[in-house]
């Protein structure tokens, strides 16, 4: 089973969605209706599915705003200042969300997969 | 007794204390293992002893929230997944606030807050995979109204007692709730020493006497229990009316 058949699985475990509306672009928070305490559950089952650390911060991009704030206020290049920040996604992807962000959480299921990629080979 | 993998195992924190080893045995007669925790060798030895009779049918482990490496160690295990918490653990530390030692305040928040919320932070968690959990937390009348000297002591309990408040309140949707059980004079470890040197306390108890330990115990049992779920992310006072009325003035 790959990694999205696996996340489906633990997101319709917790969450009241049907898993064949999941797909890699599907928004967790806008599309699924994803609330704190879900996420909360997710990073669990996700952390014991995978057998990998997670983080809720980095894997939520929950400083996302922030950092965004700080390289404003550094001078730095806002792209490249949140790749450090989040190294499990690509820059490409981060401008997606940089563009995306005004109309609500941006999170993908993709972006967990890429969490998930990175963290097992970490 | 028949050990199996869906046994109903609970975590006893501060599993040396009296109070807690009156709850094992309670615990072992309803089929629940008892995990009780130990700060040192002088303190397991002192499981083993008291609970000599019951061999078997418990299980101790090392966890000092003085030692972070030891919150690691026991997470890490596959087996650290419980089905309940009971929360006895508490140093002392009597001093006035002017006259406190610095390193001593920092050292003594960070064990008794700090490192208790990293350890609920990881129970939580393992109680979320399961999707069932009950937290209860010991605390003390001192909370509310502490001696003078008391007040770090007063300070970690109602810091740890919103805590647990708050584990309760964000996770009862996932089956995981709280309790705080607020006891007062208490006929066992530091309670008993206190009452020893100021016996006149119990005087100020409209019901007139301590607590046993046995009452407290029982009374936890309870808060364990389906009937009490209800009681969720709140403090319920157990001290036979201390706090209730004026100090000193109880006769009319």
């Amino acid at each position: 089973m790959d990694i999205i058949d696996t996340l489906r699985e633990l997101i319709t475990d917790i969450m009241d969605v049907e898993g064949e509306t999941i797909t890699e672009e599907t928004y967790l928070v806008r599309d699924l209706g994803a609330e704190s305490i879900d996420l909360l559950e997710l990073s669990v089952s996700i952390n014991h599915a995978f057998q990998i650390t997670v983080k809720d911060d980095e894997l939520y991009l929950r400083n996302f705003r922030l950092y965004i704030v700080e390289a404003e206020r550094l001078g730095k290049e806002p792209v490249s200042y949140l790749a450090e920040r989040f190294p499990f996604l690509a820059t490409g992807r981060i401008a997606e969300i940089l563009a995306d962000l005004e109309v609500g959480p941006a999170i993908k299921i993709k972006d967990l997969v890429r969490y998930i990629v990175y963290r097992r080979e970490d | 007794m028949k050990r199996h993998d869906d046994e109903k195992k609970g975590l006893i924190l501060g599993g040396t204390c009296e109070l807690a080893l009156c709850l094992a045995p309670m615990l072992i007669a309803k089929e629940i293992v008892p995990v009780l925790t130990f700060r040192s060798e002088e303190g397991q030895r002192r499981i083993e002893e008291k609970l000599a009779p019951y061999a078997g049918h418990y299980e101790t482990v090392r966890l000092d929230l003085n030692d972070t490496a030891s919150i690691e160690a026991f997470f890490s295990r596959t087996s650290s997944s419980c089905d309940f918490l009971v929360d006895f653990a508490q140093s002392d530390y009597e001093a006035f606030i002017a006259g406190a030692d610095e390193s001593r305040i920092y050292s003594y928040f960070m064990e008794n807050v700090a490192a208790r919320a990293v350890f609920l932070k990881h129970v939580t968690r393992a109680m979320l995979g399961r999707r069932r959990g009950r937290l209860v937390y010991v605390s003390s009348s001192a909370a509310e109204r502490p001696a003078p000297g008391q007040g770090f002591y007063s300070a970690a309990k109602l810091a740890s007692e919103a805590l647990y408040r708050n584990c309760g309140l964000e996770m009862a949707g996932k089956g995981i709730t709280s309790v705080i059980l607020r006891a007062g004079y208490v006929e066992a470890g530091r309670g008993r020493i206190f009452l020893e040197t100021r016996p006149d306390a119990v005087k100020q108890v409209p019901i007139g006497r301590a607590l046993k330990a046995g009452e407290v115990a029982e009374t936890i049992l309870f808060l364990l229990g389906p009937a009490a779920e209800g009681i969720n992310a709140t403090v319920l006072t157990m001290d036979g009316g201390l706090c209730a009325g004026k100090i000193g003035l109880l006769k009319a």
